[in-house]
C-alpha cells in the first residue's frame, strides 16, 4: 500500500486537531501535541481505486513561540494550511507558513483550508482574499470541523492530488531510465 | 562642477557672434544640465567609501534577513568566518566563550557521563551475570564446540528476552517501510507508532541542548524495552520482552548497515510505496529471537526475588545476631569492669568462644553468676581469675566485719563447775567481746546482726541438768552485755549442754575449758 506523510500546519486555534479528530479516531492523546509537538494519525483512503494510507502529522500550533520545524515536516508529501475564517491575521500566518513549507518540501500538493464555516457569516477573512489565492493556483476548501462539512473532501482532494503527484514522478523516471 | 557655470555664462559678445557650436553647448546644457549633476553626485557617493559605508550600514540588517528566506548559500558563505572568529577570540581569550558555554557545559557533560556509564554498566551486569552462572559455562563450551562466538550463542541461547516486534523505519518521513511480528502484536498501531517514533526523537534532539548528533535509542516500558538504531536513511526498532543482551545491539547495527547497502536506492527515492522493501522481509524476521516464554519468565523473576528476598533475610538475622551477641558481650565486658573487686586484664572473642582473665578478690560478687545473667552461655566462656586483695572500700568494710567476726567467734567467756556466774577474771575477755560487738554492729550495712550466745558445760554431771545450765550461763552472758548498754535485741541465746565440747577425750584439767559461753555471728537477709 501507498503510504503518504500529510502535515496540518496554521495558526494556533484554528482547529487543526479538531479537523483531524473529525476524520479519524485517534490512539493518542491530545497531549502529545502540547508535549512532543505533534501528534500523527492514521488514514485509508481510496483514490482512483487504489488504498493510500495518510499519515496525518498534526503539528503543534504556530505562535510566536513556536516555529515550524524543518525535521517534522520534511518527507511530507502534502500539506493543510489551516486558517481561521474568525481571525484573518491566520490567513496571513498561513501564507508564511505556505512560503516556509515550501522551502523545506519543494512544490508539493497542498490544500488551503478556511476553518469555521458554520459561522460563515461573522468571517473577517473576505471572500476576495480567497479568490486571490487561487488566482495563485492555491486549492481553498471551506470546512467545519463543528458540522464535519468538507472534512472529507479536503483530505480526499488531496489524496487524490498526492497520487496524481506520484503517478507522474513514476512515469517521469520511467521516462527518464527508459 | 566647477567648470560648469562658466560653460554656461556665454562670454559677452560671443552668443551675438551667432557661433553654432557655442549654441549647440547651451542648448545640450540646457536639456542635460541637471542630470548631468545628478550623475556628477552619484558619482561621487559611488566613489567615496565612507558614503557607501554609510548607505550599506542603513539595510545591510534587511538584505541578510531577506537572503537567509530566501536560502541558506549565506549561512554556508559565512561558517568560515564564524570559525574563523571563534577560533581567534579563543586564541585571544578563551574565558569569554568559556563563560558564554558554562550554563549548558554541565548538562551536556552529565548527560554524556550517564549515557558512558549506563553502557558501562548494562555490559557489566551481564558479564557479571555470566560469569557466575552454570548456563554461561554451558554456552562457552557450546561456542568451542561449533565454532560460532560467545555472543552468537549467547544471542540465540538467552532466554530471558524475546524480540517481539521489528519495525524498518525511513527516516525522514517517519513511514514505516517494514514490520515483522510474532503472534499477539505489543504496540497498539505501528504505522503510528513509527511516525511517533521519529517525532518523539525530533523532540529529544530538540529538546537535549547537548544532543549533538546523538539519538533516542533505548525506551523502556515495564517488562518491555523498545530498542532504536539509527541509520542515515532508515531507523530499525526492535521491541524486545525482558532482558535483551547487548549483543542484540551490535545485531540490529548489522542488520541495518545491510539494508541501507541492499535497499539504499528505494531508501533514497522512497514516495511512500513500501513494495520494494517486501525483500527486506526475511532480514526482519532474522532478528526475532529469543524464546523467553511470557508465562515462565514472570515465574523465574519471582522465584530470583524470593531467592533474593530469603538471602536479605538471612543476611539480616545473621547480622542480628551479630550484633545482639556482640551487644551481650560489649555489656558483660562493661559490667566485669565496673564490679569492684574485679580487674579484667584481657578479653577475646573468636568463632563466637569468649576468653577472660584477669585479677579476682574472692569478696567480690561471681563472674560466672555475671555471665550467667548476661545471657551468654556459660560453657562458651572461658574464664582465668587471678586472686588479690582488692582495697576497694566496700571489701575493705567487709574484711573488717570479716574479722571482727573471727575474732568474736573465737572468744570464750570460762565459768567455774557447776556455776553460772562470771568470774572477775572474765570481765576483761567480756570488754574483748563487748568491743567486738560494737565494731560489728558499726561495720553492718543492710543486713540484720544477730550474734548467738551460746552456753556450754562440760561433759559431766547429768545432761539435763547442764542444759539448764548451758542456758543460764548464755543468760548471764546476755545480761552483762546488755548492761553495757548493748541492745538485747542483738541476742539470742541457745543452750547447747555438753553437745560440742572444744576437745572431745583430752585430760580432765582440759575439759574444765567446756564450760564457757562462745559466740557465733549470723547475718540475716533483710533489716
Amino acid at each position: 500500500m501507498i503510504q503518504k506523510k500529510i502535515c496540518m500546519v496554521g495558526a494556533f486555534g484554528v482547529g487543526k486537531t479538531s479537523l483531524v479528530a473529525r476524520y479519524v479516531h485517534s490512539i493518542f492523546s491530545e497531549k502529545y501535541q502540547t508535549t512532543v509537538g505533534v501528534k500523527i494519525d492514521k488514514k485509508v483512503v481510496q483514490s482512483h481505486g487504489e488504498e493510500v494510507m495518510l499519515m496525518l502529522w498534526d503539528l503543534a500550533g504556530e505562535d510566536a513561540l513556536t516555529t515550524v520545524r524543518p525535521a517534522q515536516i520534511r518527507s511530507a508529501s502534502g500539506y493543510i494550511l489551516v486558517v481561521d475564517g474568525l481571525r484573518r491575521q491566520t490567513l496571513e500566518t498561513a501564507i508564511d507558513l505556505q512560503r516556509r513549507v515550501t522551502e523545506v518540501l519543494g512544490s508539493v500538493p497542498f490544500v488551503c483550508v478556511l476553518n469555521k464555516a458554520d459561522v460563515r457569516e461573522t468571517w473577517e477573512v473576505h471572500p476576495g482574499e480567497l479568490e486571490a489565492l487561487v488566482a495563485q493556483c492555491w486549492t481553498v476548501i471551506e470546512t467545519s470541523a463543528k458540522t464535519g462539512a468538507g472534512v472529507e473532501e479536503l483530505f480526499q482532494t488531496l489524496a487524490d492530488a498526492m497520487m496524481q503527484e506520484h503517478h507522474a514522478a513514476d512515469s517521469t523516471t520511467r521516462a527518464i531510465a527508459g | 562642477m566647477s567648470t560648469a557655470p562658466s560653460a554656461r555664462e556665454p562670454l559677452p559678445g560671443e552668443g551675438s557672434n551667432g557661433d553654432p557650436s557655442s549654441g549647440y553647448a547651451r542648448l545640450r546644457e540646457l536639456l542635460i544640465g541637471p542630470e548631468q549633476a545628478r550623475l556628477e553626485e552619484l558619482q561621487r557617493r559611488l566613489d567615496d567609501p565612507r558614503v557607501r559605508t554609510e548607505d550599506l550600514s542603513q539595510v545591510i540588517a534587511e538584505a541578510i534577513s531577506l537572503r537567509l528566506r530566501r536560502d541558506r548559500s549565506l549561512q554556508h558563505a559565512l561558517n568560515p568566518l564564524v570559525e574563523e572568529a571563534v577560533r581567534i577570540s579563543v586564541a585571544r581569550d578563551p574565558s569569554i566563550l568559556a563563560n558564554t558555554l558554562f550554563p549548558i557545559i554541565g548538562a551536556a557533560v552529565r548527560k554524556s557521563v550517564a549515557h558512558a556509564l549506563r553502557g558501562l554498566v548494562e555490559s557489566i551486569n551481564q558479564t557479571l551475570e555470566r560469569s557466575f552462572s552454570l548456563e554461561s559455562l554451558k554456552w562457552r563450551l557450546a561456542a568451542l564446540r561449533t565454532g560460532k562466538s560467545f555472543g552468537e550463542i549467547v544471542l540465540t541461547h538467552s532466554v530471558r528476552y524475546r524480540v517481539e516486534e521489528v519495525f524498518l523505519i525511513h527516516r525522514e518521513s517517519g513511514l514505516l517501510v517494514g514490520h515483522v511480528a510474532r503472534a499477539g502484536q505489543i504496540l497498539r498501531d505501528s504505522d503510528q507508532v513509527s511516525g511517533m517514533l521519529t517525532a518523539i526523537q525530533d523532540f529529544v534532539r530538540d529538546s537535549f541542548t547537548a544532543a549533538g548528533g546523538e539519538e533516542l535509542q533505548t525506551a523502556d516500558m515495564g517488562e518491555f524495552t523498545l530498542w532504536v538504531q539509527h541509520g542515515p536513511a532508515a531507523i530499525l526498532a526492535a521491541a524486545v520482552s525482558g532482558a535483551p543482551p547487548h549483543e542484540l545491539r551490535g545485531l540490529l547495527e548489522r542488520t541495518l548497515e545491510q539494508i541501507h547497502r541492499d535497499f539504499a536506492a528505494p531508501l533514497n527515492a522512497f514516495k511512500g510505496d513500501t513494495s520494494p522493501f517486501a525483500a527486506a522481509q526475511p532480514l526482519l524476521q532474522g532478528l526475532l529471537l529469543g524464546r523467553g516464554e511470557a508465562a515462565a519468565k514472570p515465574r523465574r523473576r519471582g522465584f530470583f526475588l524470593a531467592a533474593a528476598a530469603a538471602l536479605v533475610a538471612l543476611i539480616a538475622a545473621g547480622l542480628f545476631w551479630l550484633i545482639q551477641h556482640q551487644s551481650r558481650w560489649d555489656k558483660l565486658l562493661l559490667r566485669l569492669r565496673s564490679e569492684p573487686g574485679i580487674v579484667l586484664t584481657s578479653a577475646e572473642e573468636s568463632w563466637g568462644h569468649y576468653r577472660l582473665s584477669g585479677l579476682r578478690d574472692p569478696l567480690s560478687a561471681d563472674p560466672e553468676t555475671l555471665v550467667r545473667d548476661s545471657a551468654i552461655d556459660p560453657a562458651r566462656v572461658t574464664a582465668h581469675w587471678e586472686p588479690y586483695v582488692s582495697l576497694h572500700a566496700k571489701f575493705r568494710a567487709e574484711r573488717r566485719f570479716q574479722a571482727e567476726k573471727d575474732a568474736l567467734e573465737q572468744e570464750a567467756l570460762r565459768f567455774p563447775l557447776n556455776s553460772a556466774q562470771l568470774g572477775a577474771e572474765q570481765l576483761i575477755r567480756l570488754d574483748d567481746v563487748e568491743a567486738h560487738i560494737v565494731n560489728l554492729q558499726q561495720s553492718m550495712v543492710g543486713q540484720r546482726l544477730v550474734i548467738e550466745v551460746r552456753g556450754h558445760t562440760d561433759p559431766t554431771g547429768k545432761e539435763d541438768r547442764n542444759e539448764t545450765l548451758s542456758q543460764q550461763r548464755a543468760d548471764a552472758v546476755v545480761k552483762a552485755l546488755t548492761d553495757r548498754g548493748i541492745s538485747r535485741d542483738a541476742f539470742r541465746t541457745v543452750a547447747m549442754g555438753s553437745r560440742e565440747p572444744m576437745r572431745r577425750n583430752v585430760p580432765a584439767y582440759l575439759s574444765d575449758l567446756n564450760r564457757r559461753v562462745s559466740f557465733r555471728v549470723i547475718t540475716e537477709g533483710a533489716p
